[in-house]
């Protein structure tokens, strides 16, 4: 029976570009837009994760992974005219290299101060976007950056970024759930809530971290690389601490440490400002308001509503 | 050879002498028993050997290899298992995942094989599985196992700790006050997990202000006072000598 409805489901995920066409043709670039976002901002939550939410530490760190990823694959596709997928690998490898760079010291720091070097390299990464105008353009941006293309097969059109956008949040999660699982989730969790213990039992916690934090920064890595190419235009603005607080609010609003939730958060997250335009006025505040009930009245995030909802908790919440 | 040394072991804390040229041997199946006032410096001793602090002097040797300021996980890896003073457990794993945390490093450390769940790996869980349960039923949780460890009461957590600390079968055993805070009943089953640890032949080193446990159970008891040791032997001997009596009761 599951297995039937997982593929229900996919193929449902799938055939989305056709039923919107079908039900509000006259929606279908907007709706599909916002969906591509969706993916995309799901995958990268995803990803802030694995770090937040399975190892315990909050890195701001983020949208300089992103932003590595980012530059890094939408220079050599536009100065080096580097092929699609060699530049969406070395976004990734880099942002990852960053990762594994800057986490040594990082992780030296603990808790508050570890939020705060995270942030400070977030900062100095965004200064050296905007200010280092001979290679990153700074504030003109990098433009024309080329459309996904591998082989003959190009990625032109909005379903067609569509369903990048979902097999890269379907990959990204089957990562997330293979990483979060079983031997490795059980050691992330042991480090996460007592890293004394933790290392009683041979587990060394700086290397789980490590692991975390690298994996997670290649695939913010990839997902900028894709982000840059889907929307052609990359400009420093992107890589904003707000992106932070961005993600942050996904996984909260969601459920930190749960697969469902974060997806869950982030779709609500990219659609919900969307769906309020109705108000534009009152927009953001409504937006505003309805974040503080959530976070008051469902601290444990949507996750916790629909546990409650289908009655099914199964073992401890993994929730922050 | 001792199975387990210290060989003038030294700690300071901003020029207050916690463990004071210690000398410390621990035979192979023996059961040892560290007492002494409070502050005399036993857990910061258990802290020097396990590797949560680094010795500032003297040497620490374990089956004769100098381990001396090694990282925790390090020392774990090589077998020796220990508990904490207050009740350590992972609170949010169930009591069964908390056992099984304590073995798979000692298993196989292999990242692809534990992302892709090789057959290899699911085997090694499956043994896992069935040893964690065991040593649950051993102590009495057997029917608890899905619980998270947070749920659990005092003395629950207490043993599950003890529990999740014999999981990869350490050669050494540092139990830091194993029936502090227990109630009796409790005292009575930690002692008798500790005998049947002994008899199994694991080398045991205790922790210890119940005296009573400590008279019933020892092979042997060291005395620690101001972090020198001052009394060695068995436990009447110890319990008669003049600078123990002057350590606990004042001159």
């Amino acid at each position: 029976m599951r297995g039937v409805r997982w593929v229900a489901g996919g193929a449902a995920l799938i055939a989305v570009p056709w039923l919107v066409a079908a039900v509000l043709p006259g929606q279908q670039r907007y709706i599909l837009h916002v969906l591509v976002f969706t993916a995309l901002f799901g995958a990268l939550a995803l990803s802030y994760d694995l770090v937040v939410g399975h190892v315990g530490s909050l890195s701001l760190a983020h949208p300089a992974f992103f932003g590595v990823g980012a530059y890094g694959a939408a220079l050599l596709a536009t100065e080096a005219r580097w092929p699609f997928a060699a530049a969406l690998a070395a976004g990734l490898v880099l942002a990852g290299l960053a990762a594994l760079v800057v986490g040594v010291p990082m992780f030296r720091l603990t808790e508050h101060s570890f939020a705060m070097g995270t942030l400070g390299l977030a900062l100095v990464t965004q200064i050296v976007a905007t200010n280092w105008v001979d290679f990153t353009r700074g504030p003109l941006c990098v433009t024309g950056i080329p459309k996904p293309q591998v082989g003959d097969f190009r990625i032109t059109t909005l379903p067609g970024f569509y369903w990048m956008g979902l097999a890269t949040l379907g990959l990204v999660a089957l990562l997330y759930h293979g990483l979060t699982t079983f031997r490795l989730g059980r050691a992330f969790h042991a480090v996460r809530d007592n890293e004394t213990l933790a290392s009683s039992a041979a587990i060394d916690p700086l290397r789980y971290r490590m692991l975390a934090f690298t994996i997670a920064g290649a695939l913010a890595g990839g997902v900028g690389a894709l982000y840059a190419s889907y929307v052609g235009v990359l400009c420093p603005g992107e890589l904003s601490v707000s992106l932070s607080v961005n993600l942050l609010v996904m996984l909260f609003l969601g459920g930190v440490g749960s697969l469902r939730g974060v997806v869950v958060g982030a779709a609500a997250f990219t659609a919900l400002p969307e769906v309020l335009r109705m108000a534009p006025t009152w927009r953001m505040v409504i937006y505003g308001l309805l974040l503080l009930v959530i976070v008051i009245r469902v601290p444990d995030g949507l996750e916790g509503v629909l546990q409650r909802r289908t009655g099914r908790r199964r073992g401890p919440a993994p929730g922050a | 050879m001792a199975l387990f040394e210290t060989r003038g072991l030294t700690k300071r804390f901003l020029g207050v002498t916690a463990v004071d040229g210690v000398d410390l041997a621990v035979e192979a199946g023996e059961l040892v028993s560290l007492i002494g006032p409070n502050g005399s410096g036993k857990t910061t001793l258990f802290n020097c050997v396990t590797g949560y602090l680094a010795p500032d002097g003297g040497r620490v040797l374990f089956r004769g290899q100098d381990v001396t300021g090694a990282a925790p996980h390090r020392i774990a890896r090589l077998g020796v298992g220990r508990t904490f003073q207050l009740v350590s457990v992972f609170p949010r794993l169930s009591a069964l995942e908390n056992l099984l945390t304590f073995l798979q490093q000692h298993q196989e450390e292999r990242f692809f094989g534990r992302l892709l769940r090789a057959p290899g790996v699911r085997r090694l869980e499956a043994a896992a599985v069935e040893r964690a349960r065991s040593l649950l039923d051993s102590v009495g949780l057997g029917a608890r196992e899905r619980a998270p460890a947070g749920t659990l009461s005092y003395g629950q957590r207490k043993l599950l700790a003890f529990a999740a600390a014999l999981m990869p079968d350490p050669e050494l055993l540092l139990l830091d006050e194993p029936a502090a805070a227990v109630n009796p009943t409790m005292i009575e089953q930690m002692k008798a997990q500790i005998r049947a640890l002994h008899r199994a032949g694991k080398t045991v080193l205790l922790v210890e202000h119940n005296m009573d446990v400590v008279m019933d159970i020892s092979q042997r008891v060291v005395v620690l006072d101001h972090g020198q040791k001052i009394a060695e032997g068995p436990p009447e001997a110890v319990r008669r000598d003049p600078k123990v009596i002057e350590a606990y009761f004042g001159r």
